[in-house]
């Protein structure tokens, strides 16, 4: 490039205008990968219901009739996918006829259910988002959320204030538990070189078998139970409802306010922190922050306990918004998850809260395709969209070679895991 | 085997690697190939174990015309490697690394162990190689041991002609010397050697034949009887681009930087910096020349603290930071612009404002009261841009994105930005084309003039001559001399190789 082109206003507009179309391909990935998704999807659906595979033996004869059914079924299939997730239009039209409380309470259902599973893992997603853009890979969120759920829960049922003291008392608690936990793994790399990975992954196994100790201890076991759920988190311990007002059923809660404030926040620390441009610093390129006069096992640290606390978080609001109570099962597959979430949003704080909203979307717009389809086509079905529409988004070199995009090689690199994922 | 290779060309972009280069090597002969780093060397060797295909040129086998696409033709017609980062499986046995790739089976696919023991004996038998055991774990033994199992390897699969890639930059100088006799037991059994290095005394005590490269082409074909250390010297860094450098005689002001009796330990635990003393004094640039591996790499990194010397002092403004840690010797004002820029200088994905101020992260300028000042950072980013004319769409964009000449400026405007004490560049020129070359040596000497101490590490000798005030000559890990810059030639070429006996100090 010739030094006219920078001197050239016109030119440099254009340039700037190139540059924002080249952003806007990762969008185009995104769309991709939902249209990738819903295809396979649609296919799975086609072949695992045994009365349209009947009439595509008979394709032949009645070709259109073949494709009219196929098509209706995968539609209307999609359709319950996304009234349970986003928004039921028949209610609509009710609540357009009929303005009351309970009317509104059922279209915004699918919504608040969309909400409140996501709001766990954007924590989450966050938390693991925070490791990977320092190129540390926390596989231990699953014990993590553990052990911030179980203080919470212990915050949660020994003391009781007023809400406005005890939920904070509880988020402190679950923050502090997953950050010593993680942290604990950042010493053990900084000073002895163990590798993070096995660490925290072994952690996990700890965690879940200490979970079901203290499930059977007097102190978390809830008395005549036998089937190892834990005493409940007292009301004042219990995150509100945001709109319980209009109706009981909707369950959003304080949490996802919380998750929110604390995808800005990451998004200020990796933008506006010295901590966090140091973590991206070492990440990115450990001899250059050396050279730059940063102690990388500090960072190093920082970052795994930052990682651990919000997974933490994560188990504390799982806890105190939905369930109230701990079961040997608790956290499930939320570490893992969460990986993919971040994955998914491409580490960007914005990007791993859509991508968790998608993934509650998912959740409860599964439930409602395997309700309300005549044939219940399975919940895992959302599971299948889901995973193919991660693998597109993870390989966007595969959706470059499919659709031929142009100049979509920049993609496949710009993943800030520092070659993880 | 005599081994051609006739008019080789080969061209990086608009770098021309090797330029037209001839090379002969004739049977049981151990050719030297000597040059600095980046003297195109390996790109040569890489063409002939075909890793790379040449633009231009033949290679020739008993005089008849080859076609090596990748290393399996190389292998298939006996042409072996030894690199310098051995290729061996660290876990496998010594016995399990020679047979790799070329597996003796009975009946498939059991491998056949026993085979595979006795082949490595009765090849270790035949070229007088101590193999212990040849079930020992690799990465158990030695590095001169390992060097042995890597040459093994090569000739089990009937290599006459073996390239070395820098064998020997890897060893002790006991292990040096065990090398060197198994060098000349191969020699004697007919094999060729092409043997890569920039060491001097080992070209002399083993070479039949030397070939003496420079940025890309040969520059003098020579033999030990015919040359000494000194004249391998100067070929290796005589001609080059005339650099002029316009700086008006240099008024040093006090000491600014004392180094006492400085040793310091390379990465293997062998010291690289012997006794090493001198002083800096505000507005002169000493310059450090030397042959490359010379122990440059060690003293700089002593310097800016990212080394922690074994004894010695550094000696800053009258505080010594020897054994401090690199933020105190930036917050002292030490400024360094570092010899691997994309390494160490710089974060590729990261924009040219970020990069500037990577060092100065605590600067008051560049925060706020919580965090960064992000607008603050950007316009410093395009204040330096336009007054380092860091050519670049926008001082937002990624510094990965940059030629090598901008990336460089980026890593000069940084450190000048600060405010210093001493600056410490090493090969600051490297790899610049000649409009940058001299835009850096105008910044260095402008700093230098402003008062501040420079420290000048380069191995092209017309470099440090026209920056530096005064020269320190650096031998294996040892200050020769230092002398004013108007020293001849001849006397550079004798201090390079080692023989500073009479130590003139200026």
């Amino acid at each position: 490039m010739t030094t006219t082109e920078f001197q050239n206003p016109q030119l440099g507009a254009i340039l700037r205008f190139a540059m924002r179309v080249r952003q806007a391909n990762m969008f185009l990935v995104l769309v991709l990968a939902l249209f990738m998704g819903l295809s396979f999807g649609g296919i799975m659906i086609i072949v695992t219901q045994p009365l349209l595979l009947t009439s595509w033996s008979h394709f032949f004869s009645h070709p259109g009739g073949t494709i009219a059914s196929s098509f209706n079924t995968v539609w209307f299939a999609y359709e319950q996918l996304f009234q349970g997730a986003v928004i039921n239009f028949h209610a609509l039209r009710v609540l357009i006829d009929d303005p009351s409380k309970a009317n509104l309470g059922i279209v915004l259902g699918p919504l608040s259910a969309t909400l409140t599973y996501a709001t766990p893992l954007i924590v989450a997603g966050l938390g693991l988002a925070i490791g990977f853009r320092s190129s540390l890979f926390n596989i231990g969120g699953q014990g993590q959320v553990i052990l911030g759920g179980v203080l919470a829960l212990l915050v949660g049922f020994s003391i009781h204030l007023t809400p406005i003291l005890q939920v904070p008392l509880e988020m402190l608690a679950a923050i502090a538990g997953g950050a010593a936990l993680a942290g604990f793994a950042g010493v053990l790399k900084a000073y002895t070189g163990a590798h993070e990975v096995i660490v925290t992954m072994m952690s996990n196994y700890t965690m879940i078998a200490i979970l079901g100790y203290l499930l059977i201890q007097p102190l978390f076991a809830r008395p005549g139970v036998l089937d190892g759920a834990s005493k409940a988190v007292g009301v004042s311990g219990q995150l509100p409802y945001l709109f319980s007002h209009i109706n009981s059923s909707l369950l959003l809660n304080v949490g996802f306010v919380i998750a929110l404030v604390a995808v800005i926040a990451v998004q200020w620390f990796f933008n506006r922190s010295k901590t966090g441009f140091e973590l991206l610093m070492v990440g990115q390129n450990p001899d250059a922050a050396r050279v730059a006069g940063i102690f990388s096992k500090r960072s190093i640290i920082i970052c795994l306990a930052l990682a651990g606390g919000l997974l933490g978080l994560a188990g504390m609001l799982e806890l105190t918004g939905v369930d109230h109570f701990v079961t040997p099962n608790f956290g499930g597959s939320y570490g893992f998850d969460a990986i993919t979430v971040a994955l998914l949003g491409r580490n960007k704080p914005w990007g791993v809260f859509f991508a968790a909203i998608f993934f509650g979307a998912m959740f409860s717009g599964g439930e409602a395709m395997q309700a309300f389809t005549p044939t219940n086509i399975q919940f895992s079905l959302a599971d299948v969209i889901q995973a193919v529409v991660v693998f597109c988004v993870a390989t966007p070199a595969l959706l470059v070679e499919i659709f031929h995009l142009r100049g979509g090689a920049r993609l496949v690199s710009n993943n800030n895991t520092g070659g993880w994922i | 085997m005599k081994l051609e290779l006739r008019g080789i060309t080969k061209r990086f972009g608009s770098l021309t690697a090797n330029s037209n280069v001839n090379l002969v090597v004739n049977p049981g002969e151990i050719h030297c190939l000597l040059g600095e780093n980046g003297a195109g060397k390996s790109t040569l060797m890489n063409i002939l174990y075909g890793l790379l295909i040449p633009d231009e040129g033949q290679i020739l086998i008993d005089d008849e015309v080859v076609t090596i696409a990748d290393p399996k033709d190389a292998v298939n017609h006996g042409i072996g490697m030894v690199h310098q980062h051995f290729m061996l499986i660290p876990v496998f046995s010594v016995a399990d690394n020679v047979i790799l790739g070329s597996e003796p089976v009975r009946p498939w696919p059991v491998i056949d162990y026993k085979a595979a023991t006795t082949r490595l004996l009765e090849l270790a038998k035949e070229y007088n190689f101590e193999i212990d055991d040849p079930n020992a774990t690799v990465e158990n033994l030695p590095i001169g041991a390992q060097q042995r199992v890597e040459i093994l390897k090569a000739l089990s699969h009937d290599a006459s002609v073996l390239i070395l890639d820098e064998p020997t930059a890897v060893l002790t100088p006991q292990e040096t010397d065990a090398f060197m006799v198994i060098l000349r037991s191969l020699k004697a059994s007919g094999k060729s050697i092409i043997f890569i290095t920039h060491k001097l005394r080992e070209v002399l005590a083993l070479a039949d034949v030397i070939t003496v490269m420079r940025l890309g082409e040969i520059v003098g074909v020579t033999s030990p009887a015919e040359t000494d250390e000194r004249g391998l010297a100067t070929l290796m860094v005589g001609r080059s681009i005339n650099f002029v450098v316009e700086k008006n005689p240099a008024t040093p002001g006090d000491v600014v930087l004392e180094v006492q009796a400085l040793y310091v330990e390379d990465a293997r635990g062998l010291t690289s910096v012997k006794d090493v003393s001198f002083d800096v004094r505000a507005g002169e640039i000493l310059a450090v020349a030397g042959v490359q591996g010379n122990g440059q790499t060690e003293l700089v990194e002593a310097l800016t603290g990212m080394r922690h010397p074994s004894s010695g002092n550094i000696v800053l403004n009258g505080a010594n930071l020897a054994g401090q840690s690199v933020r105190h010797f930036l917050n002292a004002g030490v400024g360094h612009v570092p010899e691997d820029r994309q390494r160490y200088g710089l974060i590729p994905s990261l924009s040219i404002s970020d990069n500037l101020v990577l060092d100065q992260l605590d600067d008051s300028r560049f925060r706020r009261r919580f965090g960064r000042n992000l607008k603050a950072i950007k316009a410093n980013g395009a204040a330096l841009r336009e007054s380092f004319d860091i050519r670049a769409q926008s001082e937002e964009a990624p510094v990965g994105a940059l030629s090598g000449g901008n990336q460089q400026k980026v890593v000069m405007a940084r450190e000048l930005s600060r405010e210093l004490k001493i600056l410490i560049c090493s090969q600051p020129t490297r790899g610049l084309d000649v409009g940058s070359i001299e835009f850096m040596h105008r910044q260095i000497v402008d700093i230098r003039d402003s008062g501040v101490a420079v420290i000048i590490v380069s191995s092209e000798l017309d470099e440090v001559v026209a920056l530096g005030d005064r020269v320190a000559v650096l031998y294996d890990g040892e200050i020769q001399a230092i002398v004013p810059p108007s020293t001849s030639r001849e006397e550079f070429g004798l201090l390079m190789a080692g023989a500073g006996a009479d130590k003139a100090t200026l």
